[in-house]
């Protein structure tokens, strides 16, 4: 008999009584296992009721956009630890206030979105802050960052714009700006008018509207089951390919860009020029650096993907647009051929860099900035070897 | 709709539910018939890549017709041009590039649909019991959909029977509700298993490419070569169930394609439990006559038993090469004939050495079965390189590792492998021990329907949560 032969079941009939337990039972097993997986889901991905934007302002209506000097908050998101984030008499994420720059010190300004602010990890263990020690350490200068890095609408392109004069106010030897994929997507978007999303719910029928309410509930069990799904490297660059996740599409990683990406671009470019007119007058050089996205990390590293696609296409389109005002764009993607599974430094569903994508990025920067691109903080002797990104 | 998708299954059980409209076994066939139509009309989109499917089921048809009609030598003639057509239509590599068809065309099903227009042939020409299959049996029972895309390799006299019965096979709510429950467990597997497993696989296969230190490419090579069998069963075992038991509501038996292969203790035994109907059909068409006609022609009693040997190399190279058109699959089939052949001389060569007697006892002993199934599945698991990989893939792997390395990851299989079938086997039968007064617990209706209801919303949970497709049946390809 095979392994599914049913042969000698097929004659007997079912009793009366199994027409009601059958279905019974499969409908305890359905709500028992949706409860328990739901139960555990909530106690290992836990998930604060505050987070960072508490201590920002996020909307139109205030004066400034940032963060709220002096305050503190605290976070804790599904994949990650209780996070504080404290922001100084300026608004920006800091323990300490900016002061003058003291004699002898290079400074540096880091300006950007999210993953400069070190969302999602304490503050020391940001790139950022990472970066003074290994610089001074490599460079035998004091090299001090400053990290006016914002998250949220208050990083959106044209608010960065508008803060801009705060960099060049804390008269820095030079700006480095981090860019992300999420600044490029949002280059044209505009400030919400409310910290929270309040549009009216559409008017559904009480069946529709349960309906939906199941779909759209975010089920942690559904989080945890992803969780888990993109801890594999394959099947988060595939499933990435296929949509993006909740935040991005990848178009931006197309080797064709879609018509979206193409029009952000233009944007960019033209953006991009006013910022390096701004920084020429003030004699202050300006450094960028495109950092990837989980899935595009990913794929550098497994060195194959679809031929439709190409991660490298958007850090290229980059270096013509900043070359080409006069810009100086270091490049770090190609490092990430050499490390092995960078996706790990991600959190896998949220996406932000965690403690180990942090110090990656920090080793990388050191790398480039030191290796000549930046003249003030050139050194002969490049110290790590690039296998050890990964450890 | 040519994987185990939401489409798939609703399509198969509205069939389902058109077809039991009425016992009539016309309207039984023209359900299936249109349906199957349905399907290929939307897998295919138009009717220009179906020409070369076409003409190959009438170069079949034709044969068939002049055998039934008793024309002298029609067998003998009708069999080298339909094997030349599969090849061709196939575009195996060894053929000269400049004779293929230049257009893409529909070849989704052809391998399996070779098998039934080759069955048909040989049946009918065979001189046995004489019947007549009409246009309309032919092309319902090569085009039936359910066994289109990956089989089961059904006999037509198995189909013809239960199809074409009076009065259909009986459909109550038990039998209902253990294909409902086979449907779940087969999409579960395709949608959850075979998903997870070729996961780790691909993971595997790109750490191995990657600057790791030697102790976890070491363990991306056990994985890699572990994993791929597990998801080449779920894949497979998952489609068939599926499409078993929708035949099954419609009221068609179609033949079990695998049985526990994992518990095979031996690697001709591990032949008798995986693709059944492919190793079935090779015996019947292949290994007996090959074997018959030996031994007619070889009367040393000294050589006959080696004969064997050599048929079971012969048929089981066969359907390597049948996997596939390039050359991985040839050595695919070596590996597979060869694992047979010395699975074969072994058995002859511990019987002679031990006796008739003796051997049975020692293949009786758990612990030589253990370690035996461990070397089955080790073996498998090493061959299949050949049949999921390309060249550039396997020399990747295999210098990723030096020969040391890779001979301690087989050991490594074999061991562990040994172990842990030999402790499934142990659990499995510790929990059908568990019986009430209708049998074993496991399998009673309220266990089935407690672990087909957990199995269908872990599927649909994951299903909807990763947003994708579902994965394509391996066997789709061949």
């Amino acid at each position: 008999m095979t392994e599914s032969s049913t042969e000698g079941l097929e004659e007997k009939k079912l009793p009366r009584r199994d027409w009601i337990l059958l279905p019974v039972l499969g409908l305890t097993t359905a709500v028992l296992l949706v409860c328990s997986t739901e139960l555990i889901a909530l106690r290992i991905y836990a998930l604060s009721r505050t987070g960072g934007e508490d201590c920002m302002v996020l909307n139109s209506s205030s004066k400034t956009l940032g963060g709220i000097p002096n305050s503190v908050c605290w976070e804790k998101i599904p994949e990650g630890k209780l996070t504080e984030y404290r922001f100084n008499n300026s608004g920006y994420r800091s323990d300490t206030d900016f002061g003058p720059k003291l004699p002898g010190t290079f400074r540096i300004v880091v300006i950007g979105s999210s993953f400069v602010v070190g969302a999602r990890v304490p503050i020391e263990e940001a790139f950022a802050t990472r970066l003074s020690p290994e610089l001074s350490q490599l460079t035998g200068q004091k090299v001090e960052i400053v990290n006016e890095g914002m998250a949220g609408a208050a990083a959106y392109p044209s608010i960065v714009a508008l803060r801009f004069k705060d960099a060049l106010a804390a008269k820095p030897d030079m700006i480095l700006r981090i860019v992300t994929p999420w600044d490029i997507q949002n280059q044209s978007a505009s400030i919400p008018t409310s910290n929270r999303n309040t549009a009216p719910p559409p008017q559904e029928s009480r069946v529709a509207e349960f309906i939906s309410r199941v779909l759209h509930h975010p089920w942690r069990a559904a989080f945890m089951l992803r969780h888990v799904l993109y801890e594999s490297q394959s099947q988060y660059v595939k499933s990435f390919l296929m949509g993006g996740d909740s935040h991005y599409n990848a178009g931006f990683l197309r080797a064709e860009p879609d018509a979206e990406w193409k029009k952000q671009l233009l944007r960019f470019d033209s953006d991009d020029a006013g910022i390096e007119e701004r920084v020429k007058a003030a004699g202050v050089p300006l450094v960028v650096v495109f950092l990837p996205l989980r899935a595009q990390a990913a794929m550098i590293s497994m060195g194959e993907w679809p031929a439709e696609f190409d991660p490298f296409k958007l850090d290229n389109e980059l270096r013509s647009i900043i070359t080409s005002h006069g810009g100086i764009y270091i490049d770090i993607l190609p490092d990430f051929r050499n490390i092995p599974n960078p996706e790990q430094g991600y959190y896998p569903v949220e996406g932000h860099l965690n403690a180990r994508g942090h110090a990656i990025i920090a080793r990388l920067l050191t790398k480039e900035l030191t290796s000549g691109a930046v003249p003030a903080l050139r050194v002969s002797a490049q110290p790590q070897s690039a296998q050890e990104y990964g450890k | 709709m040519d994987a185990a998708s939401f489409q798939f299954v609703f399509f198969g059980l509205a069939v389902a539910l058109v077809s039991n409209c009425s016992c009539s076994w016309i309207w039984r066939s023209t359900v299936l018939f249109g349906a199957s139509i349905v399907f290929i009309a939307l897998l295919a989109h138009n009717l220009i890549v179906l020409l070369p499917l076409i003409g190959f089921l009438s170069l079949g048809y034709i044969c068939l017709v002049l055998i039934e009609r008793g024309w002298s030598r029609p067998l003998v003639w009708s069999i080298p041009p339909v094997i030349f057509s599969y090849i061709w239509l196939k575009k195996y590599t060894f053929l000269p590039e400049r004779i293929f068809i230049d257009y893409p065309y529909f070849t989704l099903g052809l391998s399996y649909i070779f098998f039934r227009v080759l069955h048909v042939l040989i049946e009918t020409g065979d001189g046995g019991e004489k019947r007549h299959i009409g246009l309309g049996s032919y092309l319902l029972y090569t085009l039936n959909f359910t066994t289109l895309v990956s089989g089961p390799i059904q006999r037509y006299d198995e189909f013809a029977r239960d199809q074409y019965a009076s009065e259909p096979i009986t459909l109550g709510p038990r039998v209902v509700g253990l294909q409902l429950e086979r449907i779940v467990r087969g999409f579960f597997k395709v949608n959850v298993l075979s998903v997870l497993t070729h996961t780790v696989q691909e993971d595997a296969l790109a750490q191995m490419q990657q600057p790791f230190p030697i102790s976890l490419r070491l363990f991306a090579a056990f994985r890699l070569a572990v994993v791929y069998p597990f998801f080449l069963y779920s894949n497979f075992s998952g489609y068939i169930d599926i499409v078993i038991a929708l035949a099954r509501l419609m009221g068609v038996r179609l033949p079990e394609n695998f049985d526990r292969p994992f518990s095979a203790s031996s690697f001709l035994d591990f032949w008798s439990r995986w693709h059944i109907t492919l190793s079935t059909w090779l015996k019947t068409y292949v290994y007996n006559p090959l074997l018959l006609a030996l031994m007619r022609r070889i009367s040393l009693s000294a050589i006959q038993p080696f004969l064997g040997v050599f048929c079971f190399f012969v048929t089981f190279l066969l359907v390597g090469i049948w996997h596939g058109r390039t050359s991985e699959f040839v050595i695919f089939g070596v590996l597979q004939g060869g694992g047979v052949a010395i699975n074969k001389l072994w058995q002859l060569g511990l019987t002679r050495a031990m006796g008739s007697k003796g051997y049975k006892t020692l293949a009786k002993n758990p612990v030589y079965i253990s370690f035996a199934r461990g070397l089955t599945f080790s073996w498998f698991a090493f061959t299949l390189f050949w049949f999921w990989a390309n060249w550039k893939q396997i020399g990747g792997a295999f210098t990723a590792l030096g020969v040391a390395q890779w001979l301690g990851v087989w050991l490594a299989i074999w061991l562990s492998a040994t172990a842990v079938l030999a402790l499934w086997e142990w659990f499995r039968a510790a929990l059908l021990s568990i019986k009430t007064s209708e049998g074993p617990l496991l399998t009673s209706r309220y266990a089935r329907v407690v672990y087909a209801t957990a199995l269908g919303l872990v599927a649909v949970v994951m299903t909807v949560v990763l947003k994708q497709p579902a994965p394509a049946i391996v066997y789709k390809r061949f």
